[in-house]
């Protein structure tokens, strides 16, 4: 049964992508049909799972056929099938359900909306297999497919110039990572021989230190996959980039799922970074650190910086990027500090309200005709009644006020790191300060005040196929504290589960990140209530400037990547122009052509030349024969 | 005597005069009816000729005709190219003014040659029967008596051709002057008797050697080759086609028989000599095609370096060599016909020859784009056509054997294939890439015959790169009769 419906799931939605690719991609409501009917029926399926295990969420079910096995190398296609995945299974189908509809009306008036939805459908494909993948190949090939095919709907305009850079921006930026990820598994599978997260799991259980020096290397190899795929400090670039796709995309993919995955993978790959941490000699001033340690600092610094890069961008969906990677920060920092169990919480609730905010700034910028500056909005709150409540839940519950389902899983990662590390914990509390300011900058400017620009103006609520799962994944972030979804995971992360007994520790907490949000709500309310336009741009100065242009880390990039790798890349491609091609490869071409030509000469197409070459031949052949 | 043994000549034979007699009841507008008769009665024929058995080898004429797996493989092969020839020269009758019907004939005549040819055993029928084929070919070369290119073809095949008859009956005049046979089956005996003085006698092998330029002129082998260029542009296609199907096969059997069953104890030390020639004929063939413009004179180039590749086998001097040359024969023989009919379809509706008219042939007609794409794909000799096997199948035998100065000779094949990939794939270049100078062209018309032909020849030429064994086998049954 277990293996049946989780085979049916991940199979729905590539059996719509090919049956669009194939078949119907001319027809876009047959398309988008069927892919919406896929999603669907995953989802139902998800639920009736969710209801068949729903008395034993301990075990983990996993199913299994063997794919190949060339020598030691076993692969098998595998299910796994715990309280991990499950509720991410959920959030995957539930969430793209929602975000699936709302395409449907975004997206209307899309010549190629039957190639959009094969697009998405590959997409829900590739991300149900990342979650449920029982080993490293097939979570690596699942991963590589998440990375196409999310190219694939960033760069769904690629007639639009920054959409197509933005798409191989992200690629690039995503095989980095993977790389890491790639030589991890190999690793990996050096030293214990089999790819099974069961099976090295269990090999660890019996021999912690089986991977001897390596184990922080290992473990820190998978995490650069993580940092590809839950854009990163320094992989995260790609991910601001990446708004150039869809809406909708932007919303599934940015939100929801694609960068869950890296979190995903963090939490399902946590028995290699909970091994007792060696470093090989080399690295022997880094004793002392765990991998663990690295994750939480990176997921830290990732969460600042995105969440101080935020108050100084104009573009709706900008900031939306870096409020997303600064609550991937969190979720990363989380699980870092031993708080698995509150990482994967926020990840839930935060797909559930930053999917959310996505749509309802897509409903905005349907609504005004792709107008993305906020300063070029205002005024949305009456004519888009449903889009700016559900709006505000959504940046409610983002900035964990008190009753929606942000400020249950944000106090928990807050608990996490208030008892492990006072200093991330301070940057974490900065960056709720500076989460309840940006949004509320965006609020404030974007649906308050009066219409700054004509488009603005004679913006409408948009239809309601736009408007129910706007209202559906509201209902999700009122309401996804109260499911026991956290609960949910403690018990899956026994040791994940770290709060039980601390009530003080829990109540300054909540007291601190109550205050965050009041400290960051006035700052926003002085400043941008019925602004015309930003009053930070000449109080910050120069770090406004610097923060305006995302820390011009980009910038360092392109610098150091044209004096390095494309300095390397002339001096291949002019070995290729002169000596390859140039030298060797003409050089052959030239000898035969000009043979080719010479012996042409011989062909006059004179009778008597013929008969005498004739002779000739003859001559010789009887003389070589007869002496 | 044994007249029975050559009904399937006789019939072709009677075909041709049937045609010449029906011609003078059927009106103008019905004479094209007749070639398409002609082609159906060749298939019949061929058909008929698996019933044919070989058991023992049978003779006739008193030894001058033979009847073994090896004449009737070959007359299969004839029979085959005779048919698709005959329905390419019904498609090709447009341009024809006047003698549709000889035309027809003709092409019956110089069949029922060739298929003669597979059986001669006896150096007088072999000159015979090679006049049959050449006298009808020079006619049917300058069929267009308004185009000079055909006529210049013709005579230029003419005179050349006459040139290479003097020097093959100059041969067997020596052969006879040294043995006193003309028999196949009594100058081996002869040449074999004596412990072999006979087969060092200056004038046996200068006849050995005469004999084999003349055949040679017939296969186009360097320095005999001269002509195949000139004469395959000019000719109306079809004639090219035959030419390059029917009379090259022709030459070969008739070389196979000639240096292994009448000369082995003379041409049995000459490995290094064919050598030499196999890999100067590859080397031209390839290098002098890569400048050529028009479709069909580069095809005469090409005919040549797969004159050279066969040579090949004959170098090898094995049974696994004579079976690879058969292979390579049926395998040259559907590709060759497949981009001649492509071309004959081609030239009538663009009214061209040059490479470049190709271009935007994809549009027109995918159909004979394709065929002409996998025609040139399968004679580069790029797998999983039924071009690579043979030439593997060719090297192969060269490797084994491993004669003197094989690996010259391998070398130089597969500097030749790799040459010839460059003028094969800019044929594929002109019709897939290159734009068309004209963007309004319309779409080609095709019959249904050659519709089925074309789709014949494109399933033929990947099935035998999949499935070559049956005709494997047959090759290596045919080859059975030399004793090596």
């Amino acid at each position: 049964m277990n293996a049946f419906l989780s085979w049916s799931i991940l199979l729905a939605p590539i059996t719509a992508a090919v049956l669009i690719g194939l078949f119907t991609k001319q027809n876009s409501k047959l398309s988008s049909k069927l892919s919406i009917g896929a999603i669907g029926f995953s989802f139902l399926m998800t639920l009736l799972l969710a209801a068949v295990n729903s008395g034993t969420p301990e075990i983990p079910v996993t199913s299994s056929v063997t794919w190949l096995e060339v020598g030691g190398l076993k692969v098998e296609l595998g299910m796994i099938i715990d309280p991990l995945s499950m509720m991410m299974l959920l959030v995957v189908t539930g969430v793209g359900t929602a975000i699936h509809i709302f395409s449907l009306g975004y997206m209307k008036d899309d010549p190629s909306l039957g190639r959009y939805f094969g697009f998405l459908s590959l997409f829900t494909f590739s991300m149900l297999g990342i979650v449920l993948a029982s080993n490293f190949f097939q979570m690596f090939i699942f991963w590589e497919l998440v990375g196409v095919s999310s190219y694939l709907l960033i760069g769904f305009w690629f007639e639009r110039k920054p959409a197509a850079a933005a798409c191989q921006k992200a690629f690039i930026v995503n095989r980095l990572g993977d790389f890491g990820f790639l030589i991890g598994i190999i690793l990996i599978w050096s030293i214990t021989g089999s790819l099974d997260f069961g099976e090295i799991s269990g090999a660890f259980t019996e021999n912690p230190a089986l991977l001897g020096a390596s184990t922080a290397i290992a473990g820190l190899l998978i995490f650069c996959g993580v940092l590809g795929k839950s854009a990163q400090f320094p992989l995260h670039v790609w991910l601001p980039d990446a708004m150039e796709g869809p809406t909708p995309v932007s919303a599934l993919i940015h939100a929801a799922t694609m960068v869950a995955a890296g979190v995903y993978l963090l939490c399902r790959t946590l028995f290699l970074f909970e091994l007792p941490t060696s470093w090989p000699e080399d690295f022997a001033w880094l004793n002392g650190v765990s991998s663990l340690h690295i994750v939480a600092l990176i997921g830290a610094i990732t969460s600042i910086m995105a969440a101080l890069i935020a108050t100084r961008q104009d573009d709706i969906k900008r900031i939306l990027a870096y409020s997303t990677l600064s609550q991937l920060g969190y979720m990363v920092m989380a699980v870092g500090l031993g708080g698995a169990a509150a990482g994967m919480f926020h990840l839930t609730t935060h797909a559930f309200f930053k999917a959310l905010l996505f749509l309802g700034a897509g409903s905005v910028i349907y609504a005004a005709h792709h107008e993305q500056d906020i300063w070029k909005l205002g005024g949305l709150r009456k004519k888009m009644p449903v889009t700016f409540w559900t709006f505000l839940i959504g940046t409610l519950a983002l900035c964990g006020a008190p009753p929606f389902s942000g400020f249950y899983s944000k106090e928990e990662v807050l608990l996490a790191a208030y008892q492990s590390n006072v200093v991330l914990f301070v940057l974490a509390a900065i960056t709720a300060v500076l989460t309840t300011f940006y949004m509320f900058r965006l609020v404030f400017v974007a649906f308050g005040g009066s219409a700054k620009s004509e488009s603005a103006d004679h913006a409408h609520e948009s239809p309601s196929v736009m408007t129910t799962p706007l209202v559906f994944l509201a209902v999700l972030s009122v309401v996804g504290g109260w499911l026991g979804i956290g609960g949910y995971f403690g018990h899956f992360f026994d040791h994940g589960a770290v709060h039980h007994g601390h009530h003080e520790n829990q109540t300054v907490v909540m007291f601190i990140g109550i205050g965050a949000i009041i400290f960051g709500f006035f700052p926003a309310f002085f400043m941008y209530h019925g602004a015309e336009s930003d009053p930070l741009k000449k109080g910050l100065g120069g770090i406004g400037e610097f923060l305006k242009n995302r820390m011009l880390i980009d910038e360092a990039y392109q610098w150091f990547i044209s004096r390095t790798h494309e300095a390397l890349a002339r001096l291949a491609d002019w070995i290729d122009r002169w000596i390859l091609a140039g030298f060797l490869v003409k050089g052959i071409q030239f000898t035969g052509e000009f043979t080719g030509r010479a012996l042409r000469l011989a062909q006059t197409g004179n009778t008597q030349t013929y008969a005498l070459l004739f002779g000739l031949g003859l001559a010789v052949a009887l003389f070589v024969i007869l002496l | 005597m044994n007249t029975s043994l050559m009904f399937l000549e006789i019939l072709v034979a009677l075909a041709g005069l049937g045609i010449l007699v029906g011609d003078l009841w059927t009106p103008d507008k019905h004479k094209k009816k007749l070639g398409y008769g002609a082609a159906a009665f060749l298939g019949i024929l061929f058909l008929i000729s698996f019933q044919v058995q070989v058991g023992n080898v049978k003779y006739a004429f008193g030894g001058m005709y033979i009847l073994d797996s090896l004449a009737i493989f070959f007359k299969r092969v004839f029979l085959l190219a005779g048919g698709v020839v005959m329905l390419m020269a019904v498609e090709f009758t447009p341009k024809i003014k006047r003698g549709v019907s000889e035309f027809y004939a003709l092409l019956l005549f110089a069949l029922a040659g060739m298929m003669i040819a597979a059986s001669a055993y006896d150096f007088s029928l072999l000159f015979v029967t090679l006049e049959l084929i050449t006298i009808t070919f020079y006619i049917l070369a300058s069929y267009l008596r308004s185009e000079t290119a055909s006529l210049e073809a013709g005579v230029k095949y003419l005179i050349l051709g006459a040139l290479s008859s003097a020097v093959l009956v100059f041969g067997i005049a020596l052969l006879f002057g040294s043995t006193s046979a003309l028999s196949f089956l009594e100058i081996t005996e002869t040449l074999g008797q004596s412990s072999g003085s006979l087969a060092s006698n200056p004038l046996a092998i200068a006849g050995a050697v005469l004999v084999f330029a003349g055949l040679a002129f017939k296969l186009a082998i360097f320095p005999f080759q001269f002509w195949a260029p000139d004469v395959y542009q000019g000719a109306p296609s079809p004639v090219t086609a035959f030419l390059a199907v029917g009379s090259k096969a022709a030459g070969m059997v008739l070389v196979l028989r000639v240096l292994f069953q009448a000369l082995p104890s003379i041409t049995l030390n000459w490995s290094a000599f064919l050598a030499t020639l196999a890999i100067f004929t590859i080397l031209y063939g390839n290098l002098a095609a890569i400048p050529q413009k028009n479709l069909k004179r580069m095809l005469g180039y090409s005919s040549i370096a797969q004159a050279g590749y066969l040579m090949m086998g004959i170098v090898a001097m094995s049974s696994a060599g004579a079976s690879a040359i058969l292979f390579y024969l049926v395998g040259y023989a559907v590709t060759v016909l497949s981009a001649f009919l492509t071309l004959t379809l081609c030239v009538n509706a663009i009214g061209s020859s040059e490479i470049k008219s190709l271009s935007g042939l994809m549009d027109r007609s995918p159909l004979l784009a394709s065929t002409m794409i996998l025609a040139m794909v399968s004679l580069a000799g790029i797998p999983p056509l039924v071009g690579f096997f043979g030439k593997f199948m060719l090297i192969q035998s060269v490797v084994e054997s491993a004669p003197a100065g094989w690996g010259c000779l391998v070398v130089a094949a597969i500097i030749g294939v790799v040459a010839s990939l460059y003028y094969y794939l800019g044929v594929v270049r002109a019709i897939i890439w290159d734009k068309s100078p004209n963007t309004e062209l319309e779409k080609i018309q095709i019959s249904t015959p050659s519709q089925a032909l074309l789709y014949a020849g494109i399933f033929m030429m990947i099935y035998l790169g999949f499935f070559q064994n049956q005709v494997v086998e047959a090759a290596q049954n045919a080859a059975s009769v030399f004793n090596f």
